[in-house]
């Protein structure tokens, strides 16, 4: 972003540090996803879950959703944890405090749309990510999760704009990114970035928000960048994207990411991307089913 | 069990769709293996059915020994061959893939469209390699001719279609189709494209018909094969599976050195190339995967 070159478009920045504070769950949070699985406690999880009043009926309505298939129901929240996992637990918390940045009436994609594509990528992104031999999975689960949430930004500053952006982008097929940069100057990559630095991402999470569509200016060195590149790109091409069809031919092998990823992760060329992307579609249709179980109002 | 919750969590939901008995994923990857054909997590009850339909022409068998009958070198190929016909058993019909029709329309014509004209071309030539009854054809041809009111405007094209069965090729160049075959097609096509029959069922027309050259060949027949030239975009679906990796090889090779650059090559849904080439680019679109014969750049064709 040159936003230093053009007074008008730093006038349209600073609009975009408008943003709530960090919800108070987030940092123990992020300390969490930090331990490895195996040092998990039950109490530290349920403590989390505590922060939030509405979450526990949450918890307790996904664990007992056809999804789980529990012989008799979850009554408490401890039974909740154990049935839906870590993963789906730190899922739910994390979505909600970034879900919270946008009052409902200024979603501007579908905040299912957005959560299936968020959730989708995360998938991906750790199934790539363990596919090529990349030794943290989770952080590219986590970072596939976040790598949109300065689309959320966006849509909290400039909804009626952001909404038109939207369906120009619709009605033409093209990615969303380049509509918002010639439209409005800056794309949800530079938004995303305010929005990481103000909550204090962790710095890794932080360069894959702000450089996923920009891999050639990004930092070198940090493979999740391109994992996730990669992973959004599949996403949008399997039917995870933003709710419409982008018209074009993906071609990963002649990707930037994929060239960058080539460097620090030489097993990615004997990946078997034709068994990848068919499981993939298998992928879209268990991320779908999560998405509506947690999103469904009950 | 409650002193089981209280203790370690699980690092991963355990939520996990109808399960499978495990022999099937067994299959899953023999059948990969050895076809390139695929069956997802969530399409493998497909090849369960089939499987179990098979296994019922047997008497009393268990799918563990359905396993080892496809394992074991006296049986293997002609049971995966029977496998094979179960799997893709009611798979031609008429516009049997919207996405592939859509990424047509949308990417493939387009980007065609542009990089012929820069040369002077204004004429596509399709291949069909094992039309079958011609369902696959003749939905290329009338979705071409589609075309030819914008994107085409002023093109010609032709089609060419081929396959190993004579008995299949006559019932392709009748081109008379019942309501099964006809299930996915659109009104505006069988409007257009169709005459009624006496007997309730649909013919394509004569100026379809025209579009289409069927005429019978084996893939495997290298001397022919070095005819199929200038082609612009290529369909075999469903008919590699037969095939073992080295034929497979030689006639995926054809089909590259057939096809002008850019060109694009499909497969069934399920198959894939893997191990078979690695001139052909997988590429992705919307909904379907293709692959592409890249131009040749300073970068050469080698994979980056």
């Amino acid at each position: 972003m040159n936003a230093a070159l053009n007074p008008d478009l730093r006038k349209r920045i600073e609009k975009l540090r408008v943003l709530p504070s960090s919800p108070a769950v987030l940092e123990p949070l992020l300390d969490l996803l930090r331990q490895p699985p195996d040092n998990i406690q039950l109490e530290r999880v349920a403590q989390l879950v505590s922060y939030e009043k509405t979450i526990a009926a949450q918890l307790l309505r996904i664990a007992n959703s056809s999804l789980y298939a529990r012989s008799r129901p979850a009554e408490s929240i401890q039974a909740a944890i154990v049935t839906l996992g870590i993963q789906r637990i730190e899922d739910i918390l994390l979505s909600n405090c970034f879900g919270k940045i946008v009052p409902a009436d200024k979603w501007v994609l579908d905040a299912d749309v957005f959560w299936r594509h968020s959730f989708g990528c995360a998938l991906v992104c750790r199934e790539f990510a363990e596919g090529i031999g990349y030794g943290q999975p989770d952080k590219a689960y986590l970072a596939g999760l976040l790598h949109d949430i300065g689309i959320l930004v966006t849509s909290l500053s400039y909804t009626e704009e952001y909404r038109a952006v939207l369906a120009a982008a619709m009605e033409t097929g093209r990615p969303l990114y380049e509509l918002e940069q010639e439209t409005m100057g800056f794309t949800h990559c530079d938004s995303g970035a305010i929005l990481a630095g103000t909550w204090q991402l962790p710095p890794a999470i932080t360069e894959v928000i702000e450089w996923h569509h920009a891999i050639e200016s990004g930092p070198s060195g940090n493979p999740l960048i391109a994992i996730t590149h990669l992973a959004d790109l599949l996403c949008r091409v399997r039917g995870l994207g933003y709710g419409y069809d982008e018209w074009r031919a993906v071609d990963l092998e002649m990707d930037a990411g994929w060239t960058e990823l080539a460097k620090h992760m030489p097993k990615i060329t004997n990946m078997d991307l034709a068994r990848f992307t068919l499981d993939l579609d298998a992928a879209v249709v268990r991320v779908t089913a999560l998405v509506d179980t947690i999103f469904t109002r009950a | 069990m409650m002193q089981a919750e209280t203790q370690k969590l699980p690092s991963t939901a355990p939520a996990k769709a109808a399960a499978h008995d495990p022999v099937y994923f067994r299959i899953r990857d023999l059948v990969y293996q050895a076809c390139g054909i695929y069956h997802s997590e969530e399409k493998l009850y497909l090849l369960s059915a089939a499987c179990k339909r098979r296994i019922a022409n047997m008497k009393a068998m268990e799918s563990r020994e359905y396993f080892e009958l496809l394992s074991s070198p006296g049986s293997r190929v002609l049971e995966l061959r029977e496998l094979l016909n179960e799997i893709t058993i009611g798979e031609t019909c008429l516009f049997r893939s919207p996405p592939q029709i859509n990424a047509l329309q949308n990417v493939i014509l387009p980007e065609l469209v542009a990089s012929r004209s820069k040369i002077g071309l204004r004429k596509l030539r399709v291949w069909s390699a094992g039309c079958s009854t011609g369902e696959e054809p003749y939905t290329l041809a009338m979705f071409l001719m589609e075309q030819t009111a914008t994107l085409l405007k002023g093109w010609t094209f032709e089609i060419v279609a081929t396959d190993l069965n004579d008995r299949s090729i006559e019932a392709a160049k009748a081109g008379i189709y019942g309501s099964y075959a006809l299930r996915n097609t659109p009104d505006l096509y069988k409007r257009k494209y169709f005459q009624t029959t006496d007997s309730d069922k649909l013919q394509v027309t004569n100026e379809v018909k025209s579009l289409v050259t069927f005429s019978r060949l084996n893939l495997s027949d290298d001397s022919k094969m070095l005819f199929m030239k200038g082609l612009d975009l290529i369909f075999c679906c469903n008919v590699l599976i037969y095939f073992d990796v080295p034929a497979k090889r030689r006639v995926v090779q054809h089909f590259y050195s057939g096809l002008q650059a850019p060109g694009y090559f499909f497969l069934g849904a399920a198959e894939s190339l893997y191990q078979v080439t690695d001139q052909f680019h997988l590429v992705h679109l919307p909904g379907t995967t293709g692959y592409l014969k890249p131009v040749a750049n300073a970068e050469g064709l080698a994979k980056p």
